[in-house]
C-alpha cells in the first residue's frame, strides 16, 4: 500500500514551546486514521503543517508526492477546527465559490451542491441564507463545501465538535462513504468512540509527541484488563484483591463505590471474584471488561483525570 | 490568476448586492447638496424682528432718523446683491440653450423654491414698527420699563408683541444705545444698531470737520471695480473661473482621493475581520495563497471604489451640465487637458495600494473593531495631516511645509493633488511619485506577511505583536 501523507521528524516551535516534537508517521492511500489526542497536544498545530499554512521548524512533509500541501492543495479538503462560511451566501453559493477555489467550474459546483445537499436532507434550505441555518446543518454545510470537489486527501480538524448524535452518525457515514470512494481520510478528534467506529489506523498524540501509532485492536493492546467493581467496598481493599494492580474510584455514592480496578498482565479475573467473596467483600456489581480505545487513550498519554483518587496496589499492601 | 479573480468578484458582490452600500454611496453627494443647502435654508428662514424706536430726550434727536437711513442703505444693498446674483444664476444657465429651457421647464418647482430662498435672503431682518401709544406715554424710568417688558414678554398677544425696543440717546456727545430684547441669544438688532450708530457718528465728525454729508454718504456707498490679471492666465491676461478652476479642481480631488480610500480601506479592513472572526479566513487560506486572498480582497474593493467614483463622478458631472453648464465646459477642460485625471488615476493606485493592505493586515489580527483600534488610532491621526495641510497648498503651494509633507509618501496622493494647480517641478512630481509606489510596494510585502501571520493566530493585537508577525511571517 503506497502513504498519501508521510511525516518524518515534524516539529513546531513557538519560541521555547514546542508544540509539534519529532512526529513520524504514514497515512496509506484510501485508508481512515485517527490522528487523536488532548486538547493542545499539537493536532492543530501539525494539521496546518500539513497544509502549508505554517512552515515545519523542523522535518519533512509528504503529501501526495508534495513536499508542500500548498502545491497539492486543489487535491486536499480541509475542514478546520472553527467553522465559518459566509452568512449572507446561500448554501449552494458557498459550496460552489469553496469548490471554484479548488479549480471546480462554478456551474458544475453549483449543481454537485445541490445534489449533495439533498443527500444529506438539506434540500428545503438551499435557498436560505447560511446565517438561517443551525449549527448542524452549518456544519454539513461546510463539509460539504470541504469535499465538494473530489479531494484525494481530507483532513478534518474536529469534524464531531458541537454535533448532536444524530448529526454525528450521518457525519461517520459521510467518511466512510470518502474513503469508498477512495479518498484518504486524516480526522482529529478527542472523542475516542468515532475513532474506534471508523479509523483503519489512529496516531495518539501527547503533548506534542507520538504516543502511539496502529490499529485500534493494536491500540486497545496497550491497555490492560480490568474489573468494575460496585458495593461498599474501600478502594484499598479492591486493591488487595489478587491480581489487581491499580483501582481508581468512578464514583461515590454514601460509602457505595463504583471502581475500576485494573488487572496485571497475567491476573485473573475469577481469582480477585473468588477473594472477594472469601473476604466477606459487599460486591454488589462485579464485571471483567476489555480496553476501551478511550482507556488506552488514558494509558498512554496519562491523562487520567481521576488519578488523585486512585490507590495503587503497593499501596494497599501498606494499608493491610 | 483565476482565484484572485474569484476571489475578487465575491468581495465585490458582497457589497455591491446590498441596499446599505448603493445608500451610502448616494449619501456622499445627498450630503454634500445638504452642506451648501442647510445655511442657506436656515438664512433664508430668519425672522424678521419687530423693533420699536425711542429717542431718550432732545439730545438723541436725529438718531432714530439716522437708524432709519441705515436701515434703508441695508435694504437697498440687499436688494443689489440679489439681484446680482439672479444675474449670476441667469448667466450660468442661459436662456436660449436647451439645457437651460429644458431644465427651467422640467423643474418649476426647484425654481420658484430657489426664487423664494433668494427673495427670502435679500429681505432686511428688521423691521421698524410705530412705537405703542402706551408705551410713548409712559414716563421714562420704572414706569416706561415695565411697559417695553409688557411687550416683550408672553402676555401678550403674539399679533401685539415686539421683538425689540431701542432707546437711543447721546453720552458724552456721542450717540449711544439700550437695547431691549425678547431672546437672551438674538443679537441681530443689537449688531445692526451698533452699526447705524457707528456710521451716525462718522457723520456727525465729519459734518463738524466741514465736510458734506452727501459726500461722506456717497463715499460710504463706493464699491471699487478690481480686475485680476496675470501672465499665466488663459487669455494672457484677465483671470477668470477657468485659470481657477485647476487649484479648485486638485483641492477637490485631494479630498475625494482621501474620502475613497479611506472608504475603501475600511471596507477591507471589515471584510477581513468579519472573515477572521467568522473562521473563514483559515478555509480561505487552505485554498488560496495570502498572497492570492489579499490581492483578491484588494482588488474586489478597488472596483467598489471604483463603482463609487463613477456613481460620484456621473452624480456631479451631471448636475455641473444641467444647472451651470459653462462652469462644466471649464471644469471639463481643466480635468482632460491639465493632466489632473492621469495623476489622480497614479495617486489612487498607490495611496490606495499602501492603505488597503495595511488595513486588511491590520483586519487579519482582529476579530471586533475594538480590537483594531489599538492600531487604527495613531493611524488616523497621521490621516487627519494631509487634511489640514490640503487647505493650505490651496493657498500657498509652494510654501516649505507643504512641499516637505509632499515628499512624505503617506501623504503624497492628497498633498501633490492639491499642489498640481501650482505646477511643481517634474522632479518633484517624479520623485515624490516614485517614493510612493516604493513604499506602496514594501506595505505590500510587509501587510503580505503581517496578513498570513495574523489570519492563523489568536495573538492580541498590539504594534510589538504586529511587528513579531511581519518578522516571522508563516
Amino acid at each position: 500500500m503506497t502513504a498519501a501523507l508521510t511525516l518524518d521528524g515534524l516539529s513546531k516551535r513557538y519560541g521555547d514551546f514546542h508544540a509539534v516534537r519529532d512526529l513520524s508517521f504514514q497515512v496509506e492511500k484510501g485508508t481512515i486514521c485517527g490522528f487523536l489526542g488532548p486538547n493542545g497536544a499539537g493536532k492543530t498545530s501539525t494539521i496546518r503543517m500539513i497544509l502549508g499554512l505554517q512552515s515545519a521548524s523542523a522535518g519533512r512533509i509528504d503529501i501526495l508526492g508534495a513536499n508542500d500541501g500548498r502545491k497539492v492543495r486543489d487535491r486536499i479538503g480541509f475542514l478546520p477546527e472553527e467553522r465559518g462560511l459566509y452568512k449572507k451566501m446561500t448554501p449552494v453559493e458557498a459550496i460552489a465559490f469553496f469548490g471554484s477555489l479548488k479549480g471546480l467550474p462554478t456551474g458544475e459546483g453549483r449543481r454537485r451542491a445541490r445534489e449533495m445537499l439533498d443527500a444529506q436532507g438539506l434540500g428545503e434550505s438551499k435557498r436560505k441564507k447560511m446565517k438561517e441555518l443551525s449549527k448542524g446543518m452549518s456544519q454539513k454545510v461546510q463539509l460539504i463545501a470541504a469535499v465538494v470537489h473530489r479531494p484525494e486527501f481530507v483532513i478534518l480538524d474536529e469534524p464531531f465538535s458541537g454535533l448532536d448524535p444524530v448529526n454525528q452518525q450521518g457525519l461517520e457515514s459521510i467518511i466512510r462513504d470518502l474513503a469508498a470512494n477512495g479518498a484518504t481520510v486524516l480526522f482529529s478528534t478527542h472523542v475516542m468512540q468515532h475513532a474506534e467506529r471508523l479509523c483503519d489506523k489512529v496516531v495518539l498524540l501527547a503533548r506534542g509527541q507520538k504516543a502511539f501509532e496502529g490499529t485500534v485492536t493494536e491500540a486497545r493492546a496497550t491497555s490492560r484488563r480490568f474489573l468494575e467493581l460496585e458495593g461498599a467496598i474501600a478502594p484499598a481493599q479492591a486493591a488487595a484483591l489478587p491480581g489487581v494492580t491499580h483501582v481508581d474510584t468512578v464514583s461515590d455514592m454514601d460509602g457505595v463505590r463504583v471502581l475500576k480496578a485494573q488487572l496485571s498482565p497475567g491476573g485473573r479475573g475469577q481469582d480477585a471474584l473468588k477473594a472477594a467473596f472469601l473476604g466477606g467483600l459487599d460486591v454488589r456489581r462485579f464485571e471483567l471488561r476489555e480496553p476501551s480505545l478511550h482507556d488506552a487513550f488514558i494509558d498512554l498519554t496519562g491523562d487520567n483525570p481521576d488519578q488523585d483518587q486512585s490507590v495503587s496496589a503497593a499501596h494497599a499492601e501498606i494499608v493491610r | 490568476m483565476k482565484r484572485i479573480l474569484l476571489i475578487a468578484r465575491r468581495e465585490y458582490g458582497a457589497y455591491a448586492r446590498t441596499v446599505g452600500f448603493w445608500l451610502s454611496l448616494l449619501a456622499f453627494p445627498m450630503f454634500a447638496v445638504l452642506g451648501g443647502g442647510i445655511p442657506l435654508l436656515i438664512k433664508s428662514s430668519e425672522p424678521v424682528n419687530e423693533v420699536v424706536l425711542i429717542e431718550e430726550g432732545p439730545e438723541a434727536t436725529g438718531l432714530a432718523a439716522a437708524v432709519r437711513e441705515a436701515l434703508q442703505a441695508d435694504v437697498d444693498r440687499r436688494s443689489a446683491q440679489t439681484e446680482e446674483a439672479a444675474k449670476a444664476a441667469r448667466a450660468m444657465v442661459p436662456a436660449g440653450t436647451e439645457t437651460g429651457t429644458e431644465a427651467a421647464a422640467a423643474s418649476p418647482m426647484v425654481n420658484s423654491a430657489g426664487a423664494s430662498a433668494v427673495a427670502a435672503l435679500g429681505r432686511s431682518r428688521i423691521r421698524l414698527v410705530e412705537t405703542p401709544a402706551d408705551m410713548a406715554a409712559a414716563a421714562p424710568g420704572a414706569e416706561q420699563d415695565a411697559v417695553v417688558n409688557r411687550y416683550l414678554g408672553d402676555e401678550i398677544p403674539k399679533s401685539e408683541r415686539l421683538d425689540a425696543v431701542v432707546f437711543l440717546t447721546r453720552v458724552e456727545g456721542r450717540p449711544a444705545a439700550r437695547v431691549w430684547t425678547a431672546g437672551t441669544t438674538n443679537s441681530t438688532v443689537e449688531s445692526f444698531v451698533k452699526r447705524s450708530l457707528r456710521t451716525a457718528n462718522s457723520r456727525q465728525v465729519f459734518e463738524a470737520a466741514g465736510i458734506d454729508p452727501a459726500i461722506v454718504a456717497e463715499t460710504e456707498r463706493f464699491e471699487p471695480e478690481v480686475t485680476a490679471f496675470s501672465p499665466k492666465s488663459i487669455s494672457g491676461g484677465e483671470l477668470s473661473f477657468r485659470d481657477r478652476a485647476p487649484a479648485f479642481i486638485g483641492l477637490a480631488s485631494g479630498f475625494i482621493l482621501w474620502s475613497l480610500i479611506i472608504t475603501g480601506a475600511s471596507i477591507l479592513l471589515n471584510s477581513v475581520m468579519e472573515e477572521k472572526s467568522n473562521r473563514i479566513l483559515e478555509v480561505l487560506l487552505s485554498s488560496a495563497s495570502a498572497t492570492e486572498i489579499l490581492t483578491g480582497k484588494v482588488l474586489g474593493v478597488a472596483l467598489l471604489t471604483l463603482t463609487v467614483m463613477a456613481a460620484w463622478g456621473g452624480i456631479g458631472a451631471v448636475s455641473l451640465i444641467s444647472f451651470a453648464p459653462d462652469r462644466a465646459g471649464d471644469i471639463g477642460q481643466v480635468l482632460l487637458h491639465g493632466g489632473i485625471l492621469g495623476y489622480f488615476a497614479a495617486y489612487m493606485v498607490g495611496g490606495y495600494l499602501m492603505y488597503a493592505v495595511l488595513f486588511a493586515a491590520i483586519g487579519a489580527f482582529c476579530e471586533t473593531p475594538r480590537d483594531a483600534q489599538t492600531l487604527m488610532g495613531p493611524i488616523m491621526m497621521i490621516l487627519v495631516v494631509p487634511i489640514l495641510v490640503m487647505q493650505m497648498a490651496l493657498q500657498t503651494p509652494d510654501a516649505p511645509v507643504v512641499k516637505i509633507l509632499s515628499w512624505i509618501p503617506f501623504f503624497t496622493p492628497f498633498l501633490m493633488l492639491g499642489r498640481m494647480h501650482a505646477n511643481p517641478p517634474m522632479i518633484e512630481i517624479a520623485g515624490t511619485m516614485a517614493g510612493m509606489f516604493v513604499t506602496a510596494l514594501f506595505m505590500v510585502w510587509v501587510a503580505g506577511r503581517a496578513f498570513r501571520a495574523g489570519a492563523l493566530s489568536d495573538i492580541k493585537l498590539s504594534w510589538k505583536s504586529f511587528a513579531g508577525a511581519v518578522k516571522g511571517g508563516r
